[in-house]
């Protein structure tokens, strides 16, 4: 039984396509990044699956059930996690805060949401910016307190949202130890949007294609990178015809 | 028959409440902001008439434009002196802001005149009524319809028809690109404030030859204008229009309503219940109203 | 359960403020003040219960509700007509006041967190009208005459009613509210709100479910007034849908604590400490004066304004200001 099932999903908005049908499975414990070119649907089928949106046809399995419309809190209770490209700059609760308000998801206790909240934020590195506000750090910490806060929802599946954009060669590189990290000492399966090629490529076990609303390849990234039709969606037929 | 002549009585409400609404939709849908005190320009409007007829001895009619201009200044005045400070801030300090203003001005005037009802006794139409058939309608409350109607047309034509107009109309439909292509949206703030100040005071002074003036009148009507720009609409002029007949006539059957199905309990006392009522269901359940939001 | 009583926190000028403010609450009946300051006082006490309250939803749950005094209501109804109909005492008739209170603020609730900001605001101001308009016509509940509570000649503990030490009554109350709001601040719900409130999207990814946690405040803040509304009824000794439903009194809670500053434990309190003995004395100085009428709110408008206009954290932003102007 797959881990997570995407099946058939569709998704317009007014006449807008922005998913016409994608389908596909991960396996647990699976790392597995999703591309495309701008506007392929990538977020739009992102989101049908945390449940910021609802499909409007198909259906997203998880675990064995059935999640398909469910509400961002009730995909995070049943243990996906998510985090965001842009963070808001929460002025008000700091870092450790934040983190535990996730792990209030499971907990109801503040001492111990304080425990597992400073437990996840020295696995990751942050333990000495607890007391600081989120917009007091540079991006790629900003970042990393997203994940951390994610993580402490305890998920099964964390999907992340371009979680490299704007950052440098070293920084993802640490994002990519990080998620390594995650995936074999926490069995962590990760689902990953990017659009920076050279991350994504070296930390999928997969790669799915996405382009103007359907899937069009799906497979190891060395093959990916060979493909035809990903070729052509990314650099046009000239490109494609010419390899 | 009685049904046709609440009917008729209601639409005849129904201008003046659109009237109100309008008001109030315009404001917010140039800045998104809700102005708590738009029954206290109705308010002032009341008394402008009520005191203006009364010391110069004049027609309540002649001296309508004396409510216009007075509700156009109180606009003005509101939006130069706070609300324009107000816009700077969060959402909650806009609401406690305009809130501030509604009882400001109601217990200045609660403060000056006392809290005495007043209504206007002479006049040329008071007390006079016009049969059309089977109906019998208070000319007061005819002129008023009538003229709450020019008055919602003389608004919708300067903002649909001149060029001012249709700079605030753009800046309500995007203030950015308003703002980009030369229009000063600092003067159509106040001129939306205007705009609501003028409408709501007319509206006053149309109200007073009918109904009783005092300082707390405009918790009433501006709970009306709510639900009127809810149902409408926020934002949208068309919406106010229509809500406004529909609110009025809702107001005005009510009470059969309650005596036609034989209740008691249901009678005239609950018709504004019915208005808040109203107001809680459409937001709820239809938040777009009937016309989507802004025009 | 620590936490309620835990204030370490907070800076050593506040827990000194505290102490300084509770020893005065304790001691003032023996300064021998008029009985016109200990109601003045006694009102204090009430609002800055009903202001901590409000908070619960409009500060933590940052959505500004207007139609509070519908629970004051509930609260002060429930109690007078247990006591008038079937003698029950206060100590089972309150708590049946804050439970029918929460139950009805579960059930409105439910479509009125469909709704934010001002269409909030509005809806609250109807619900609140709708259940006065209610009261105002309802034979049964007394209608707009009320009901007024008999006087038990020795007056006792089950009934609540000894005039000279009700005054230590509203203090008890006034520091378990007090308690149970610096607990609420620090609990798992007082967490969920302040990231809802922050940023409600990243709220709903970290498994919070916006609608019911928001409920929850608003029960909070309907039972903290219920219980407010109940003392009115004992003290008052009457209860129509004037004093106790009215949209003033929701307004004032309101505003009392948006003007204290609703970010904190303590805004309510001072917002309170403002404007009750303003109103009071105001009131009271200018007297019967009919030329005068309306002069009191004049002025908290034009307060509120200012505050609005320059610090929308309210009295308590203007001191934190100023506190930290000087470090």
């Amino acid at each position: 039984m797959p881990f997570l099932e995407v099946a058939h999903l569709r998704k317009d908005f007014g006449g807008l396509v922005a998913n016409a049908g994608v389908s596909f499975a991960i396996e647990e414990g699976e790392i597995i990044g999703l591309i495309g070119p701008n506007g392929a649907g990538k977020t739009t089928l992102f989101n049908c699956i945390v449940g910021y949106h609802s499909p409007d046809a198909g259906r997203v399995i998880f675990k064995g059930k059935e999640i398909t419309g469910f509400k961002p809190f009730r995909t995070n209770r049943e243990g996906i996690g998510r985090t965001f490209q842009i963070m808001k700059a929460t002025t008000g609760m700091t870092v450790l805060e934040n983190v535990m308000v996730g792990a209030f998801s499971g907990v109801d206790d503040r001492h111990t949401a304080k425990a597992q909240a400073s437990e996840i934020l020295d696995f990751l590195g942050l333990g000495n910016v607890s007391d600081y506000h989120i917009n007091e750090l540079p991006i790629a910490m900003q970042r990393k307190v997203g994940l951390a806060r994610a993580l402490a929802t305890r998920p099964q599946l964390i999907m992340l949202d371009e979680v490299a954009s704007g950052l440098n060669h070293t920084e993802t590189d640490e994002v990519i130890r990080l998620l390594r990290k995650l995936n074999t000492e926490k069995q962590i399966t990760i689902f990953l949007i990017e659009h920076i090629m050279e991350m994504v490529m070296s930390v999928s076990q997969r790669v799915i294609v996405l382009d103007g609303g359907r899937k069009i390849a799906e497979g190891l990234p060395a093959d990916i990178v060979k493909n035809e039709e990903v070729i052509k969606a990314y650099l046009g037929e000239k490109y494609a015809r010419s390899h | 028959m009685i049904i046709a002549d609440t009917l008729l009585q209601g639409i005849l409400m129904g201008l003046l409440f659109a009237l109100v609404a309008l008001g109030l939709t315009v404001i917010f849908g140039v800045m998104d902001i809700v102005n708590f005190a738009h029954g206290e320009f109705l308010m002032i409007g009341m008394y402008t008439v009520y005191w203006t007829s009364l010391l110069l001895g004049v027609d309540p009619l002649l001296v309508l434009p004396a409510s216009a201009i007075v509700g156009v200044l109180l606009g003005l005045a509101s939006y130069y002196w706070l609300i324009k400070y107000l816009l700077r801030g969060p959402a909650i300090a806009q609401l406690l802001g305009t809130f501030g203003l509604m009882l400001f001005l109601r217990y200045l005037v609660m403060f000056l005149f006392g809290i005495d009802y007043r209504i206007i006794q002479k006049g040329l139409l008071v007390g006079k009524s016009l049969a059309i058939g089977p109906f019998i309608f208070d000319w007061t409350k005819l002129a008023a319809a009538m003229l709450s109607l020019i008055a919602f047309a003389f608004v919708y034509y300067f903002l649909h028809k001149t060029k001012i107009g249709k700079g605030l109309r753009a800046t309500a439909v995007n203030r950015e690109a308003a703002s980009y292509m030369g229009i000063r949206t600092d003067r159509m703030n106040a001129l939306a404030w205007a705009i609501g100040g003028g409408t709501a005071g007319v509206a006053g002074g149309l109200l007073v030859n009918f109904y009783y003036a005092f300082p707390t009148v405009g918790l009433l009507f501006v709970m009306i204008a709510f639900a009127c720009v809810a149902l409408g609409g926020f934002g949208s002029i068309k919406g106010a229009f229509f809500a406004g007949l529909l609110v009025g006539v809702i107001e005005m059957l009510f009470p059969i309503f309650g005596s036609l199905i034989g209740s008691s309990f249901l009678g005239p006392h609950f018709k504004f219940t019915v208005v808040y009522l109203t107001y809680f269901i459409i937001v709820v359940f239809r938040p777009q109203g009937l016309f989507g939001w802004k025009h | 359960m620590k936490d309620a009583f835990d204030f370490s926190d907070f800076s050593r000028a506040e827990r000194i403020g505290l102490l300084i403010f509770s020893l005065f609450l304790i001691i003032f009946p023996w300064i021998g003040a008029s009985s016109f300051l200990k109601a003045v006082m006694i009102q204090f006490l009430l609002f800055s219960l009903f202001g901590m309250g409000w908070n619960s939803i409009g500060g933590y749950g940052g959505q500004v509700e207007l139609g509070q005094a519908q629970y004051v209501g509930i609260g002060a109804y429930t109690v007078a007509l247990m006591m008038v109909w079937w003698k029950v005492p206060f100590w089972l008739s309150m708590p049946l006041g804050v439970l029918i209170a929460v139950g009805y603020s579960c059930i409105i609730g439910y479509p009125l967190f469909r709704l934010r900001g001002h269409y909030f605001a509005i809806a609250t101001i109807c619900t609140s009208l709708v259940l006065k308009d209610i009261f105002e016509n309802w034979k049964l509940v007394g209608a707009a005459k009320g009901v007024e509570l008999p006087i038990h000649e020795h007056p006792d503990f089950l009934y609540m009613q000894f005039k000279s030490d009700t005054y230590y009554f509203i203090v008890a109350l006034f520091y378990v509210a007090l308690f149970y709001m610096n607990r609420f601040r620090r609990s798992k719900l007082g967490y969920q709100l302040r990231m809802i409130k922050d940023d409600e999207e990243a709220a709903e990814s970290l498994g919070i479910d916006l609608r019911w946690c928001k409920i929850k405040a608003y029960a909070t803040a309907a039972a903290f007034v219920a219980v407010g509304g109940g003392f009115m009824a004992v003290y008052n000794l009457y209860v129509d849908p004037a004093s106790v439903m009215d949209l003033d009194l929701s307004i004032k809670i309101a505003l009392m604590a948006m003007l204290g500053g609703t970010a904190s434990l303590w805004g309510p309190v001072i917002g309170a400490g403002f404007l009750v003995p303003l109103d009071r004395f105001l009131g009271s100085w200018l007297g019967g004066h009919k030329g005068f009428i309306g002069l009191d709110f004049m002025i908290y408008s034009l307060l509120i304004m200012a505050v609005s206009a320059y610090q929308p954290r309210g009295i308590w932003g203007i001191v934190q200001q100023f506190f930290r102007g000087r470090t």
